[in-house]
């Protein structure tokens, strides 16, 4: 038991947060501001993998830097790669001050911020300013903070599903349709937005890692929309370290120590539904001055499931909702239209019942979701996130039959390998051929040979030094 | 994602302990207030740690224990909340008030008697077992893999600085097996005082770490380096195992710690002298058996430490008999 979650720690340890590559690419005086933030400290502390936290938390009360060695003394022999990875992480950062081969300390700006976030403190009113209660207009309950965070979220991956089927969804708003095109997963096609493959894949993903991934697109506009990262990402943290509302004691915050950048993201987070505000009263106040995070915004640093997975009546959801028989039938208990939508993916959907569909995996349904882009894993691995408690008894989860026929299916599109190369033909002489041949042999490019034709086939690398070869040839000889 | 932990915090809090801690004659004075920001600081850095990981404070006083905080059911509003501030994380800060407001008002309820019960370690160790290990909100049963629901490692963090209480044996024992089968992880930290033997023997037998705090200023840094990481993580992470393990257990007749029992061959019930009854079990032993173990006593047993010559009994274990055991 031990040795088995061991491992699988060990793997999850290399499994990085998507945010922490992008952090990686800015600069150290950008990342060196962020720091001086604590709420963002904290937040991209609790990005990092278990290793690196304990690093970070056995340096942060020590005034001096330590030696290396001292600090890898502590790391069991199985550790060290872990450790070594998260030193180089830390250091990449610069969380970690430069050299890390013979000393280690934090650098100035993340320790002190940290300390400020752990014993809280200092004055950088980085955790958010909280409005005063408002007696007359009381805020909505948590259920209904849910389920505007959820109708926000659904109505995005909904569109998203639904876009070239003749549906016509809700649609999101300008920036969340300009936000899926630059993300490659809708494309205008034929003057419509549609679908793409990366789309279908990402509607595979669980809402965690969908959330992180347009944020991370987000991110990478910033600089076109002439807007401060630092500001941006700082604005993200503070929000991931929010309170969502408490059942009596409401927490609003003010919008009021904002920037004017992050004034002008808490219209675009609305939109996804990471923010609720009130409506304006009045057309002269664009919006109103406080905000409400929702879950959506609260569990960005967590692994707690960002959505409230009840939506509907039924509460069984929240624990997966497809049974899956060996016979490739699948009962899908749900009455959510993107549920129903995301199987009509790969599904054949026989009959539709209040609460439940009734569908099967046949090889039509499989290969129009391969041909969407869609990987037999990626299926396997959905089937397996929500399914339902009853199948949760069996061992394997889903049936093995079922898993290899998708992976069969998927393998069966592969039959054809297609390569780019160039077809070497018309040699003067046997003589000659083979003569090319040998060498195109030696650079281990040949991918098809027939003597008989005194043809044979190379890929695209070896085509120059082929060619200067034959001419060299021709040349010298004549 | 790496399971969140638990951690079940109990703190000794015997006034007369705590007194004697901070008397500058020791050679690295600790105060109470200084001990407990150490500590407030460190529940900050487990809840830091992630984002799921819950936490539990006991308090051990005196004649009686309590929980002081639990994060499952810190999420109502209570109108002693400290307002909301724009400078710190409030969960770290809520935390923190409300363990120390629990302590002051523990504190201040106990009243001046001239002799001082001892503190009730156990009572705090059994209501720390059986706080529930689940995982923090209600959304989180759902996770995806087969036992991902379960995967919540707790432990349980004793800062000791009251001595051993020999009385407490039997159900310190009893709390330890209880551990081992929930699969809490016990650690101690013993800030003041002799080692305890009892602790020590928690700590070993739950794969926990004993710390016997020897630079005293170094409070925080201790615990951040051995008891930050979760037990999850100690196949990484090195802890300080501890080199040898006191396992002298204590006689159920007149709760001394002994370095030679005599064991019940029933019911494994151990005395400091060979009884011709056991007190448990009601079993007789032969005159005989009480008589060879009696001449095969020294004469004068060693007051302190673990002696190597204790004798066994001279022959094969008689049935129904004691025997003497070398703990």
């Amino acid at each position: 038991m031990t040795a088995a979650t061991g491992k699988t720690e060990g793997q999850q340890e290399r499994s990085l947060h998507a945010l922490l590559p992008f952090l990686q690419t800015q600069s150290q005086t950008s990342l060196t501001r962020m720091y001086q933030r604590p709420s963002s400290c904290l937040s991209i502390f609790r990005l990092l993998g278990a290793v690196e936290r304990q690093l970070v938390m056995n340096l942060l009360w020590l005034e001096s830097s330590i030696p290396t060695s001292t600090m890898s003394s502590w790391v069991t022999k199985e550790g060290k790669t872990l450790f070594d990875d998260a030193l180089a992480w830390l250091a990449r950062l610069h969380i970690l001050s430069n050299n890390t081969t013979t000393k280690l300390g934090l650098s100035p700006a993340f320790k002190t911020s940290m300390r400020h976030a752990i014993t809280g403190g200092g004055a950088s009113v980085s955790f958010g300013v909280p409005a005063e209660p408002d007696e007359k207009r009381p805020a909505p309950t948590i259920d209904a903070l849910d389920a505007y965070a959820l109708e926000r979220w659904e109505t995005i991956l909904h569109y998203m599903v639904s876009s070239g089927t003749g549906q016509m969804p809700v649609k999101p708003s300008q920036g969340v349709l300009f936000l899926l095109q630059r993300n490659g997963l809708m494309a205008m096609n034929q003057g419509q937005l549609q679908i793409t493959s990366s789309g279908f894949q990402f509607l595979l993903h669980t809402p965690h890692a969908q959330l992180w991934e347009l944020l991370l697109q987000y991110l990478q506009m910033v600089e076109e929309r002439q807007m401060d990262l630092v500001e941006v990402l700082s604005f993200l943290f503070m929000l991931s370290n929010m309170e969502l509302g408490r059942v009596r004691a409401f927490y609003e915050y003010s919008t009021e120590s904002l920037s004017d950048t992050q004034r002008a993201m808490l219209e675009d987070l609305r939109d996804y539904g990471l923010i609720w505000q009130r409506k304006a009263k009045c057309i002269f106040h664009a919006s109103s001055r406080r905000f409400i995070p929702t879950r959506l915004a609260t569990t960005l640093t967590s692994s707690v499931p960002p959505l409230p997975t009840a939506t509907h009546a039924s509460g069984a959801q929240d624990q997966g909702f497809i049974v899956l028989e060996t016979n490739y039938r699948i009962y899908a208990y749900t009455d959510n239209p993107l549920q129903t939508a995301v199987l009509n993916l790969f599904v054949f959907v026989k009959s539709r019942f209040p609460n439940l569909v009734v569908g099967s995996i046949t090889r039509e349904s499989v290969r129009k979701a391969l041909v969407n882009g869609i990987t037999a894993d990626q299926i396997i691995s959905y089937l397996t996130t929500y399914a339902h408690p009853q199948m949760r008894k069996n061992k394997p989860l889903l049936p093995v039959t079922v898993q290899d026929q998708i992976r069969l299916w998927e393998l069966e599109r592969n039959r054809i390998k297609t390569q780019e190369g160039f077809l070497y033909t018309a040699f003067a002489s046997q003589a000659d051929y083979e003569y090319v041949l040998n060498y195109a042999r030696q650079l281990d490019v040949v991918l098809w040979e027939n003597a008989a034709k005194r043809c044979f086939f190379g890929s695209v690398e070896g085509h120059t030094n082929i060619r200067g070869f034959i001419e060299r040839r021709t040349g010298g000889g004549g | 994602m790496n399971p969140s932990s638990h951690l079940s915090l109990i703190i000794d809090l015997s006034p007369s302990q705590w007194h004697l801690s901070a008397q500058s004659n020791n050679s690295y004075p600790l105060s109470f207030q200084t001990f407990l920001s150490h500590v407030l600081t460190f529940v900050n850095s487990h809840l830091a740690f992630k984002h799921e990981n819950t936490l539990a404070v006991f308090g051990a006083l005196p004649g009686r224990s309590m929980m002081l905080y639990s994060s499952l059911d810190a999420t109502s509003a209570n109108s002693n909340d400290p307002p909301a501030d724009a400078n710190s994380y409030r969960p770290f800060k809520l935390v923190n008030s409300v363990v120390a407001n629990n302590i002051q008002k523990e504190l201040d309820a106990i009243e001046r008697l001239t002799e001082e019960p001892p503190v009730a370690l156990v009572g705090a160790l059994t209501k720390a077992l059986c706080c529930k290990y689940q995982p923090f909100g209600p959304s989180t049963t759902r996770k995806r893999g087969n036992e991902a629901t379960t995967s919540v490692d707790p432990r349980i963090l004793i800062l000791s600085v009251s001595p051993d209480l020999s009385a407490s044996y039997i159900p310190v024992m009893n709390s330890i097996f209880s551990a081992q089968k929930l699969k809490v992880t016990i650690d101690v930290c013993k800030v003041f005082g002799e080692e305890t033997v009892f602790l020590q023997q928690a700590a070993h037998l739950t794969g926990g770490s004993y710390i016997y705090l020897g630079r005293r200023d170094a409070f925080l840094q201790y615990l951040t380096m051995s008891f930050l990481p979760p037990p999850s993580m100690r196949h990484i992470i090195a802890v300080p195992q501890q080199d040898k393990v006191d396992f002298r257990a204590a006689c159920f007749c007149h709760k001394n710690i002994v370095d030679i029992g005599f064991v019940c061959s029933v019911c494994l019930s151990i005395f400091c002298s060979p009884v011709p009854v056991c007190s448990t079990c009601r079993t007789k032993f032969p005159m005989k058996t009480l008589q060879h173990l009696n001449a095969s006593r020294p004469s004068i047993p060693p007051a302190n430490g673990v002696s190597n010559g204790a004798p066994r009994p001279p022959s094969a274990r008689p049935n129904p008999g004691m025997s003497a055991s070398l703990r």
